[in-house]
């Protein structure tokens, strides 16, 4: 079989690509900073829980980015998978005695699977259409959350008692926490880098851009937007498993309040930059501890007005920062050479 | 052996309108056939019949002897089908290389693998420089023969042209004319929709005229476009 001998003859000049070892020491360095960040706070507690918090969000918004941004496939229903991950690792304490350390592999593998069953049907939607399908989900979750009392302990929620202890990832100090949730960042930024210089994730690119495109190159389009689907399901879960054990209480609207989370994941990586590998870190690094300082000081006065600010802060993000935070820094990256090299001549 | 591509009776129906009606014609291997016929004539129906976009109402499509009818895109993709869209479809996001790679990681699983692939396509159509550029700052012209490297980069049998000449200026054309030739030269098989009829005439291989739908003429380039029924197709009877 003369596979077009006529195309392989021409030689093939090294093309330079960026590959997952070229992102690792920005990776590392991104690390160290925010490892910096959680020792200069050390003994803080208030900005230790915003610390943490920040890393869980930014992980979250960037498990999001990988269906979200590189698929282009806008799911609001990432708050289903994060509860799933927060129930079973309760259940796991609560009922079998296990340690929640033990459970982030099955929540992944839960998150998975129900990613996959939940988009298998709603990927025969596009665009707005499939976002609402995804919506709905999240809301069926929420009255089924509250119905199975059994798993979920209905309203009234599931408590995980207080044994402190590495093993039972509870821990007298705040510190540990944020060491965790940074943890879970790193996992899920390195988990979102290597997808973004692979195969899959130029594939997920693709279909993103261009459905007749990518077919025409070979692409399954469905199949495509499923694996990136479950490995987004699969992180947010066990971000649910880890917010379990940092608050130890849990309830239907903390976990499947649409607003308080799906959409917030999808919303911090806009902020961010979507479909870009750190956008979605950036956006956890204004808007959660913006949020904060807005309830602290705004609100205090006024009940409600942080929200008005961080409103117009979003509307703000949305006219001037269409690319996001990645976007700006990057137009400002490109720039600065072209105007040193206009001085010069 | 001899047959690469067959089709037999092949029609397609939108509705009441019928958009292919009873092509058969085989393609050998290493062929180069151009596919002529005036706007709406089904050539680009065609097109998306053979490549999977569209699925025949009736009649059957064959590679090497196997029956394709149902096959989606994607796999007939895998089958050894390159083609180019009528009206490009650049991935604006990614950079030309990248557009690329997406064709070269069908036979290379890494990147570096899909990459090299990638460049060597760039370098066919002339786009090595602008490798780096995002599809969506690329001009027509660059984005039309982006389309052509993306089609190879899949390492294909068959390679499938829609128009690619429209927009290229007479150098590019040149070009476009040269690599293909090569290429075919070289044992590649091509399918080529072409309203440029001097184009047509250099490839100089077999021409099928289709007209609403139907195939009304086949033969080489010169007896096809000496045919009366052809002319007539194309510029109308002349009142005598």
């Amino acid at each position: 079989m003369s596979r077009s001998e006529a195309v392989s003859e021409v030689p093939a000049k090294a093309a330079r690509v960026r590959c997952f070892t070229d992102e690792l020491p920005l990776l590392a360095g991104v690390a160290a900073v925010l490892g910096g960040a959680v020792l200069l706070m050390a003994g803080d507690n208030f900005a230790l829980n915003i610390l943490a918090t920040t890393f869980l969000m930014a992980g979250l918004a960037t498990a999001w980015n990988v269906i979200g941004g590189f698929g282009g496939q806008f799911s609001l229903c990432h708050g289903v998978f994060f509860a799933e991950g927060a129930y079973l690792t309760a259940n796991g304490v609560v009922h079998l005695g296990l340690s929640p350390w033990l459970s982030l592999a099955p929540a992944a593998v839960l998150g998975a699977v129900t990613a996959l069953a939940i988009s298998w049907p709603a990927f025969r939607l596009r665009g707005p259409f499939f976002a609402i399908a995804t919506m709905t989900f999240s809301e069926v979750a929420y009255v089924l959350a509250n119905y199975f009392d059994s798993v979920t302990g209905g309203a009234q929620g599931i408590r995980v008692p207080y044994h402190a202890g590495w093993l039972n990832m509870i821990f007298p100090g705040r510190i540990a926490y944020a060491w965790i949730m940074l943890g879970f960042l790193c996992c899920c930024l390195a988990a979102s880098l290597l997808l973004l210089r692979s195969r899959l994730g130029y594939y997920l690119q693709a279909v993103r851009d261009n459905e007749a495109a990518a077919q025409a190159s070979g692409i399954d389009v469905l199949r495509t937007k499923l694996l990136g689907f479950a490995i987004s399901g699969g992180l947010t879960a066990i971000g649910g498993s880890v917010f379990m054990m940092y608050v130890r209480v849990v309830d239907p609207p903390t976990l499947l309040t649409l607003s308080d989370v799906g959409v917030r994941f999808a919303l911090i990586a806009l902020i961010g930059g979507v479909g870009t590998g750190y956008g979605p870190l950036l956006g956890a690094l204004l808007v959660v501890p913006l949020e904060a300082w807005l309830r602290a000081s705004v609100g205090a006065y006024v009940p409600g007005a942080n929200l008005i600010v961080l409103g117009a802060v979003l509307v703000l993000a949305a006219l001037f920062f269409r690319q996001g935070l990645a976007g700006a820094l990057d137009r400002l990256l490109a720039r600065r050479p072209g105007r040193r090299g206009a001085a010069a001549a | 052996m001899s047959t690469l591509l067959s089709l037999r009776g092949v029609s397609k129906r939108f509705g009441g309108l019928l958009a292919v009606n009873g092509v058969s014609m085989d393609v050998a291997p290493g062929e180069l056939v151009s596919i002529i016929g005036p706007n709406g004539a089904g050539k680009t129906t065609l097109f998306n019949l053979l490549t999977g976009q569209l699925t025949p109402s009736t009649g059957t499509i064959a590679l090497r002897g196997a029956e394709i009818n149902r096959l989606p895109p994607q796999a007939r993709a895998r089958l050894g089908f390159g083609r180019t869209f009528q009206i490009a479809q650049t991935l604006t996001t990614l950079t030309a290389l990248e557009n690329a790679m997406i064709g070269g990681f069908m036979h290379h699983r890494d990147l570096r693998g899909a990459a090299a692939r990638a460049m060597a396509a760039l370098e066919l159509v002339g786009l090595q420089d602008r490798a780096g550029v995002k599809g969506s700052l690329l001009t027509l012209s660059e984005r039309r023969r982006l389309e052509v490297a993306r089609a190879l980069a899949l390492e294909p049998d068959i390679v499938l042209l829609d128009e690619v000449m429209a927009g290229l200026n007479p150098t590019e054309i040149g070009h476009m004319v040269h690599l293909v030739q090569t290429l075919n030269d070289g044992g590649l098989t091509f399918l080529v929709i072409e309203h440029n009829l001097k184009v047509v005439r250099q490839f100089s291989n077999r021409v099928l005229v289709l007209h609403r739908g139907a195939m009304l003429a086949h033969g080489t380039a010169d007896e096809v476009l000496s045919n009366p029924a052809v002319v007539e197709a194309y510029v109308g009877k002349s009142r005598q």
